[in-house]
């Protein structure tokens, strides 16, 4: 799960999954500027089959704060 | 190439999708009019060579009041499109067709402005179209109407960065102006390579005869006429068409000549290789009879085993995948023309090309594309179950006496009466095989009957192979193992028999390539026996590749 998360993240940045973990968050890395936030975003909801209610988006600091919507 | 994208709405993430080409966007996107009215602005400093416009049908009537404003402000944006096109004509302009999703709830008898609106636009681009060499209509309307609003569209990336699209969106639409912007740089195929059996018509002519394939107006043979359809569009937009199939020439040209639902005619093809060589070796001879690049071929073929055959020993060949369910054949070829021979226009000139290809066809002989073959043969990983016939075979064993034509060398036809009958009587033997290879199992395909005619000879009455494994020497090596049967038996003598037929030139070549045969009889119709020593060694020169199991 935190590894596809990882992968997901790295896909819609269009850059290397090493280059990420966790803890990344937006700004460590070029891409990830506010256009690159939304498309983080587009891309884990539509890998992992979930919404995250757009009020919540702003509290998305680092990769690791995707995962309690992930579910199971 | 250097392109700008202009939009009332944010296609900044939309143009980082675009790959290979230098994009511009320019900054605030509601002012894309005004981008385009003025010869200052950044996006003229640029100095692109096409320029995008993408236009939102929704953000472009927000606020509007009422059908009239609505259809005037269409015409003011499209006065200002054509002075920039007519001031620029050394730039492509791509003017996106209009998607306007229905704004409010409303009854039905109000009308529907949205499609007046969409109609409305859509003429006013065609317009400028016609009147401008260097404006082209985009039909991103088209791209809504196949993946569908809820798909193509995102309302929370709208309200969080007024980008429009969904990612998917975002990724289809870029995909078609990388086509655009690919295809300006000029990458595109000159030539599509057709097989034919199971590929222009369903069936194998060979087996099933005229009458046998599928091939019809209507029903389930129309999903091949459809196909050669759009083949022969492809061909009058100056794609050179061409035949690349393992068959009898006869056999084809019946099918040309005689089948009134062929759309296809034989002048269609710049070339026609139908004979029984590898496929790589045909291609590579097309590419030097018609003077073009290999790396400018595309090659159609149903078979996953001639596919794998041609982009091992000619990688520069494109080779698409085969539709699994042929209801996508035309689906499939619209991705074809999409990916190898897109383009922007037409002109009168690549209409004519086949024709001019037709006549500069010029015959060379044909390199030897035999050490790639062998390559190719030992990467199959085929592996031949050879066995005596039982119970359970009979009935396959008579159908496949029955339905094989070409790769039979005395095309003599049985009952399963007459085949059950043989497994009993003394000095018969029957042996069917299965040939399975790394794309799956071929199932039997195989049948020989041997029958002793004396303490130290033998004859073969019946030798056949299904085409569906042919042209990869696995008979040579089951005649191989049978000789050597033979031999263990104590016989010395094997007495083999061609028969001619008009469509067993595959069994003809076969048994010229065995060496050591004296000629006992011969009629006048072409019909031969030979006789082999086979007490000191095998006619089969070929060296075995597969794997033989014995069952």
């Amino acid at each position: 799960m935190e590894q596809k998360l990882i992968a997901v993240v790295a896909s819609a940045l269009g850059g290397p999954t090493s280059a990420l973990n966790l803890e990344t968050a937006p700004g460590d890395v070029e891409a990830w500027d506010s256009l690159g936030h939304i498309n983080v975003v587009s891309e884990v909801e539509a890998e992992f089959g979930v919404s995250i209610p757009i009020e919540n988006i702003a509290d998305i600091q680092r990769i690791s704060d995707f995962l309690p919507y992930l579910g199971k | 190439m250097k392109c700008a994208v202009l939009s009332n709405v944010n296609v900044e993430s939309l143009a980082r999708r675009i790959e290979r080409h230098e994009v511009h966007v320019a900054q605030g996107y509601g002012a894309w009019t005004q981008e385009l009215a003025n010869p200052a602005s950044e996006t003229w400093a640029f100095g692109p060579s096409a320029v995008f416009l993408i236009v939102d049908g929704a953000e472009l009537f927000r606020g509007q009041r009422g059908l009239d404003p609505a259809l005037a402000e269409i015409d003011g944006h499209l006065a200002w499109i054509e002075r920039a096109a007519e001031r620029s004509r050394d730039i492509k302009f791509f003017l996106s067709t209009l998607d306007v999703p229905a704004r409010s709830p409303r009854a039905l008898k109000h009308g529907h402005p949205e499609r007046q609106l969409e109609q409305h636009w859509l003429a006013g681009i065609s317009r400028a179209s016609a009147n401008h060499a260097n404006v082209y209509v985009l039909d991103l309307k088209a791209l809504v109407e196949d993946v569908g609003r809820a798909q193509l569209y995102s309302s929370k990336r709208w309200y969080l960065g007024g980008l429009r699209f969904s990612v998917l969106g975002e990724k289809l639409i870029a995909k078609e102006l990388q086509r655009v912007l690919d295809a300006q740089v000029g990458a595109r195929k000159k030539c599509l390579l057709l097989d034919l059996d199971n590929t222009l018509w369903g069936g194998v002519i060979g087996e099933d005869g005229l009458q046998g394939i599928q091939l019809s107006e209507t029903g389930e043979g129309a999903r091949y006429k459809d196909f050669q359809r759009r083949i022969r569009q492809l061909g009058e937009m100056g794609v050179i068409l061409g035949i690349v199939s393992k068959n009898n020439e006869g056999d084809v040209f019946e099918v040309f000549d005689r089948h009134e639902q062929m759309v296809l005619k034989k002048e269609d093809f710049a070339i026609l290789k139908i004979d029984w060589s590898p496929k790589p070796e045909s291609i590579a001879a097309v590419a030097r009879d018609l003077e073009i690049g290999i790396d400018s071929l595309v090659f159609i073929d149903d078979s996953p085993v001639e596919r794998e055959a041609v982009r091992a020993a000619l990688p520069e060949v494109t080779v698409p995948e085969f539709p699994a369910d042929t209801c996508e054949l035309s689906a499939f070829l619209e991705q074809v023309y999409k990916d190898c021979f897109f383009t922007l226009e037409s002109t009168e000139e690549d209409r004519k090309r086949t024709g001019s290809y037709l006549a500069n066809a010029r015959r060379t002989a044909e390199r030897s594309a035999a050490e790639s073959l062998d390559d190719f043969l030992a990467a199959l990983r085929t592996k031949i179950s050879l066995g005596k016939l039982r119970d359970d075979d009979v009935q396959r064993a008579a159908q496949l006496t029955q339905k094989t034509n070409q790769l039979n060398l005395t095309t003599r036809r049985y009952t399963e009466q007459q085949v059950q009958a043989f497994r009993t009587t003394p000095g018969m033997a029957v042996s069917i095989a299965s040939v399975a290879d790394k794309y799956g199992d071929n199932g039997k395909v195989f049948l020989g009957i041997v029958r002793k005619l004396s303490a130290d000879t033998a004859e073969l009455d019946t030798f056949l192979m299904s085409c569906r494994v042919m042209g990869r020497f696995i008979e040579d090596q089951i005649l191989d193992h049978l000789v050597n049967e033979l031999r263990a038996d104590g016989l010395s003598r094997l007495r083999v028999h061609f028969v001619p037929t008009r469509k067993n030139a595959p069994a003809r070549s076969f048994v010229e390539r065995l060496a050591g045969g004296q000629v006992v009889s011969e009629d006048e119709s072409g019909g031969k026996t030979w006789e082999f020593d086979i007490a000191h060694g095998s006619p089969v020169t070929k060296p075995p590749y597969a794997e033989l199991l014995t069952r």
